[in-house]
């Protein structure tokens, strides 16, 4: 049924198009769509006020004398209605049309529609041969990233189930500060409340609905948390000597920032963070490489290739 | 898409509307629709309800649509851009990141203009939210162009399990999603055969002039096999190194692979924390493989 729908537009104007305190009354005999028994037109108007603050309208209430606050009244504020930007240029334009274009089947697609038509809403023309050829892909289709940003933007801590190293689940509550991707993989970053410390969440290992709990506003975003700094890897601070056979180990070669080529044998310098991975980085490529320092690695590959071999030979 | 509007998003659409009709003044139905990723009828039904709100019953919004054509009057209350959500920014400021860091360096004139941007949409929020690609965008779009055109491509690939980066000429054919990520779907000239390429592997892709080839209906030629994994540690690295050819709970689990050389060197790069129990050939690959890196050491 459209009437509702109607009935919140009529709403909005009123509320918009007046200067002063519109009481509830006023509103029921002068906004189309309010009909019945005074308890339901109460009733429906309370939802309404629910629906309009939900779109991100704020209704402000204030009474016509400060003496007497049974007489509340209501209006919207066309300054806070309204979006607070300005001007962009035909070039930012087309840049922010690309980049909604990285939501198409993906979990935030409505929102990056509805911003880009409120953005043209200026009524600048876009200027697309002014940017590269380019398609960014934001892969991301589980609809808990969409209840992370809702509570990001109300400050409302969040809990869900997450599959640790061992594979159970484990219930987390945290107070969310940011979200992103990397390397593939989307994330949540927040202040575990029982680690009490920044930890940082891999959504495919939620296996849970992601629900909001308790008030708005139940804390604050530290000044200095910056999203792009919480994806950021560690420093890689050991350095491994690894040889790689000619012409193989691609993988590894890439990371190097040393090499140094031989005939049969390369050998390059390789920085990791755990040695375990470095192990299985190294054991993915068989007998194309081998770790020679440090020790402790080195003995941790050989004592997985005696394991290998013992369990399949 | 076929999910139902609410009431309460059909009446921000309606808002939203109104300051776009104002400043595209005879926008063409399907036009207007499309921007609002809704059907022609969605919008009708929306331009409808519009035309009986306003001010008060005598004072209703002027909205013309008969002719095909939309214009809107007397709607200066609402005239205004609505504020944006924070999903709505995010989104932008998310799809932004993906563009910035797949941008030439020498756009110094773009970089600028997505730092400006950041300022305009909040530095509050875009402190919060950050994204590196998965793959890069500039191949994406000489992808899509080549689909678009049916034209044929030249990709470097790089494969992890042949350890080997190769030059292809190839046929595009479709692009699929899966877990999250994007896969071409192609005619490889070199291997005479379809096959299926990782898109964050294509190192680059170049456009050819000439179109598609005449292709015969080749499938895939690999074998998709079953085998049994027993996982004795490390059960969530594990599990998500075996990706998601597996079924099955915990620890004992199928893995369905076209490629018996991945899950050798899976199973290799576990270091001892998977092992196949079921398929006695490659059993006793893996073993040889291992004997073989050992000798190495010894």
């Amino acid at each position: 049924m459209s009437r509702k729908s109607e009935r919140l537009v009529n709403l909005t104007i009123a509320l918009l198009a007046t200067k002063r305190w519109v009481t509830k009354s006023q509103i029921f005999t002068s906004v189309d769509g309010y009909e019945g028994e005074p308890e339901a037109m109460e009733r429906m108007f309370e939802r309404d006020k629910d629906d309009l603050r939900n779109l991100g309208i704020t209704i402000e209430v204030g009474s016509f004398d400060p003496l007497f606050e049974d007489e509340v009244g209501y209006r919207i504020r066309p300054e806070s209605y309204q979006a607070d930007i300005d001007s962009i240029t035909p070039r930012e334009l087309s840049l922010i049309s690309l980049a909604t274009q990285a939501w198409q089947g993906a979990v935030l697609n409505s929102s990056a529609l509805s911003a880009l038509v409120k953005l043209k809403s200026l009524g600048i023309d876009s200027d697309f041969d002014s940017i590269p050829a380019m398609a960014p892909v934001a892969h991301i289709s589980d609809s808990n990233f969409a209840s992370i940003i809702d509570a990001i933007a109300e400050r409302r801590v969040i809990s869900f189930t997450y599959l640790n190293v061992d594979m159970e689940s484990e219930s987390r509550a945290i107070e969310a500060y940011g979200a992103g991707t990397k390397g593939g993989y989307w994330y949540v970053a927040g202040r575990d409340l029982d680690k009490k410390a920044l930890r940082l969440f891999r959504l495919d290992r939620v296996d849970s609905q992601v629900k909001s709990q308790g008030k708005a506003g139940a804390y604050e975003i530290p000044k200095d948390f910056v999203m792009a700094d919480a994806l950021t890897s560690p420093t890689k601070s050991h350095t491994a000597q690894v040889k790689v056979r000619r012409d193989k180990a691609h993988a590894l070669r890439n990371r190097a920032h040393f090499v140094d080529e031989g005939d049969e044998w390369s050998t390059l310098k390789i920085d990791y963070l755990e040695e375990s991975e470095l192990v299985s980085d190294v054991l993915w490529h068989a007998d194309d490489a081998v770790i020679i320092t440090p020790e402790s690695a080195r003995s941790a590959a050989m004592k997985a290739l005696n394991e290998i071999v013992k369990s399949h030979g | 898409m076929a999910k139902k509007t609410t009431p309460t998003e059909k009446a921000a659409r309606m808002l939203d509307l109104v300051p776009f009709i104002s400043s595209h003044q005879g926008i063409p139905t399907p036009e207007l629709a499309a921007e609002f990723g809704i059907s022609v009828e969605e919008l009708l039904s929306d331009l409808n309800s519009l035309w009986m709100c306003g001010d008060n019953r005598f004072d209703l919004i002027d909205i013309q649509f008969d002719s095909g054509y939309v214009t809107i009057r007397n709607a200066e209350t609402l005239n205004l851009i609505r504020s944006l959500s924070q999903q709505e920014i995010v989104a932008v400021l998310l799809g932004l990141d993906l563009i910035e860091k797949d941008l030439p360096e020498d756009r110094e004139d773009l970089h600028g203009d997505i730092k400006g941007l950041r300022i305009k949409l909040g530095l509050e929020i875009a402190r919060t939210v950050d994204a590196t690609p998965a793959q890069d965008s500039q191949i994406n779009s000489t992808i899509s162009q080549a689909l678009g055109r049916q034209g044929r491509l030249s990709i470097t690939y790089y494969s992890p399990t042949d350890d080997e980066v190769s030059v292809r000429e190839i046929s595009p054919l479709h692009m699929s999603r899966f877990d999250n990520r994007d896969f071409l779907i192609a005619f490889c000239e070199s291997a005479g055969a379809q096959r299926t390429f990782r898109i964050d592997r294509i190192q680059s892709a170049t456009l050819l002039e000439s179109k598609v080839v005449q292709m015969s209906e080749t499938q895939s030629d690999n074998v998709r096999s079953s085998v049994s994994v027993k996982i004795s540690r490390n059960l969530r690295k594990s599990r998500e190194s075996l990706g998601t050819f597996i079924s099955g709970e915990g620890s004992t689990v199928e893995v369905s692979t076209y490629s018996a050389g991945w899950l050798s060197r899976t199973v290799m790069s576990a270091a001892g924390a998977i092992e196949v129990t079921s398929s006695p050939e490659i059993r006793g690959e893996i073993a040889s493989m291992a004997r073989k890196a050992l000798d190495l050491y010894r």
